[in-house]
């Protein structure tokens, strides 16, 4: 959803963007599980997969798989919080480790999410992630703080059914990630930038929650591979991935900065700090990402 | 605290150092320290960070991450804080973690929620600078020394792989009555590695834990339990589980994912 504090004092939403921004890039096609009447909602969310978002193998990169548990989590969580809404502050990802190489895991995939605990001012929801045939494929949490936006919440229907939305025009929403969110290569290996262009942004107008997992996942791999951070790192894939959203982004260029902190055998931990170069380097993220070399 | 001898240093610029000695009772197969053993370190640490930071404003401990790196064999472990976020209603801490001085241990985070200072705490005041030193001091009689494992301190019990239990008591609890937060992670750990051991062999330990703190555990006993998501992985080397910890009323507290690896 939303990096942190992002509401007051800013424009009024537009909740149109959600036809033509990052979720319309993921279309994940969420219901709600029940009539809608209970308080705490139980999300599903398919996800088709497609192959200009995967890997060769098929697979959802890890970034993705985090932007889509960002993306029905905080629905969940917003739904929780009304007439309030919500702002992601962290989120966690961790993918099956049986499920990262070979067949396994590949292919379209199924989000449900729970809402562990809504307090006074915050939620906590947890997304299971599992292949169409039931096998799991990664776990992930987040926690939302619940805020008062201005302009009310987005306009929500219960029970919670798919939106209907016409096939986005703009050949980027064919793309790969890399392309769709607009990544540049950084000054050296580790170094991602992107510029925070509209179909990025939320309907707050900040960049999307999702981009920011995108980007630490691109980052760290680049920092492992020592490549520059489009270039492929066959082999390598982030097992693991927390990322703390610590301002929102706003101005741009936004740059992720990756540093390995050490090795575990096959496994990489590295640490990933996002800054808005725009906005005196404002640092928005910080991620603890472990990259594994797999397969 | 004082059984694991914590020490701390705060300087002038209010930045947090802290140390945890390594030994028998808090080592694990790959040399290091446990991960509960750095939790209590972390959870100090960040309290000492973070309840100056809010003041005068108070802080609660919202989530924790713990990532460890295998040192080998070390005597001691060392942590620094550093604030990253000071928020009107959030805190964020990170902890780079160091073994001997010089050995990469690992990192942490910490996330606390900003509320409005309890009454019972308006007088409370905080360190200001001051030089390496015990976080509680000894005990006069020497009966507070660490003499056996440290899960086994705790009072840990293992009913069946990945299922822990726990007894609330006085050593084990906070300000509150409840389940130390330190404490809490102490059980996520050891409820994995427990769960790992008959899936990745005897020397399984938790390298990774990020945990939400829900609600307060109490009453007790506690129980723990994880799971498996998924099988390990192909090289039997690292699994991924989840774990909730519920009190004596079923009322879940704490949740967390964790990673467990092999020595």
């Amino acid at each position: 959803m939303t990096p942190l504090e992002p509401i007051d004092e800013k424009p009024r939403p537009n909740f149109g963007a959600r036809t033509s921004g990052v979720a319309a890039y993921l279309g994940m096609a969420v219901s709600e599980l029940g009539d809608g009447t209970e308080p705490l909602a139980v999300l599903r969310g398919p996800f088709a997969a497609p192959a200009h978002i995967t890997d060769a193998d098929g697979r959802t990169p890890t970034g993705v798989l985090a932007a889509l548990v960002d993306s029905i989590g905080g629905l969940a969580s917003g739904i929780a919080s009304m007439p309030d809404w919500i702002v992601t502050t962290n989120l966690t990802l961790r993918r099956s480790p049986g499920a990262l190489s070979g067949q396994v895991g590949t292919g379209p995939l199924v989000l449900d999410t729970e809402v562990l605990r809504r307090g006074r001012s915050a939620v906590v929801t947890r997304t299971a992630v599992s292949s169409a045939d039931g096998t799991p494929v990664a776990t992930g949490w987040m926690t939302c703080a619940v805020l008062t936006p201005t302009g009310g919440p987005p306009p929500i229907t219960r029970p919670i059914r798919p939106l209907l939305q016409e096939p986005v025009a703009d050949p980027a929403f064919s793309t790969a990630p890399a392309e769709f969110f607009g990544l540049r290569e950084g000054k050296a290996p580790g170094e991602v930038a992107l510029d925070i262009i509209g179909r990025i942004r939320n309907p707050w107008g900040i960049l999307h929650g999702g981009a920011m997992t995108v980007l630490a996942d691109v980052a760290a791999r680049s920092a492992v591979a020592g490549a520059p951070a489009l270039e492929p790192t066959p082999g390598l894939v982030t097992a693991d991935l927390i990322t703390h959203y610590l301002s929102p982004g706003r101005v741009g260029p936004v740059v992720a900065s990756a540093e390995v902190l050490g090795r575990r055998d096959r496994e990489h931990l590295v640490r990933v700090i996002v800054r808005d170069h725009g906005a005196d380097d404002r640092l928005l993220v910080e991620s603890v990402v472990t990259v594994r070399h797999a397969g | 605290m004082r059984l694991l001898a914590l020490e701390i240093e705060r300087t002038v610029d209010g930045d947090v150092r802290g140390w945890l000695p390594v030994n028998e009772f808090t080592r694990v197969p790959s040399g290091g320290p446990g991960l509960a053993a750095v939790a209590m370190l972390v959870d100090a640490l960040g309290g000492a960070t973070a309840l100056p930071a809010a003041d005068p404003d108070w802080a609660i401990t919202a989530d924790l991450s713990i990532h460890l790196l295998p040192t080998g064999p070390i005597g001691e472990l060392r942590a620094d804080a550093h604030v990253r976020r000071r928020g009107r209603r959030t805190l964020v801490l990170d902890f780079d973690l160091l073994g001997d001085e010089a050995v990469p241990a690992g990192t942490a985070t910490g996330s606390f929620t900003v509320v409005a200072r309890p009454a019972h705490l308006v007088d409370v005041t905080f360190d200001t600078a001051g030089p390496r030193h015990l976080m509680i001091d000894p005990s006069p009689d020497g009966s507070d020394v660490l003499d056996r494992p440290y899960l086994e301190e705790l009072g840990l019990v293992e009913h069946e792989p990945g299922v822990i239990t726990i007894e609330l008591r006085p050593e084990v609890s906070n300000n509150l009555s409840a389940l130390h937060g330190a404490v809490h992670t102490a059980v996520m750990d050891a409820a994995s590695a427990s769960l790992g051991r008959p899936l990745l062999g005897p020397d399984a330990e938790t390298s990774d834990v990020h945990l939400a703190f829900l609600n307060l555990a109490r009453p007790g006993p506690m129980r723990a339990e994880a799971v498996a998501v998924g099988p390990p992985s192909p090289e039997g080397d690292r699994l991924t589980a989840e774990v909730r910890l519920v009190d004596a009323d079923g009322r879940l507290c704490s949740y967390a994912t964790t990673s467990v690896v092999t020595a």
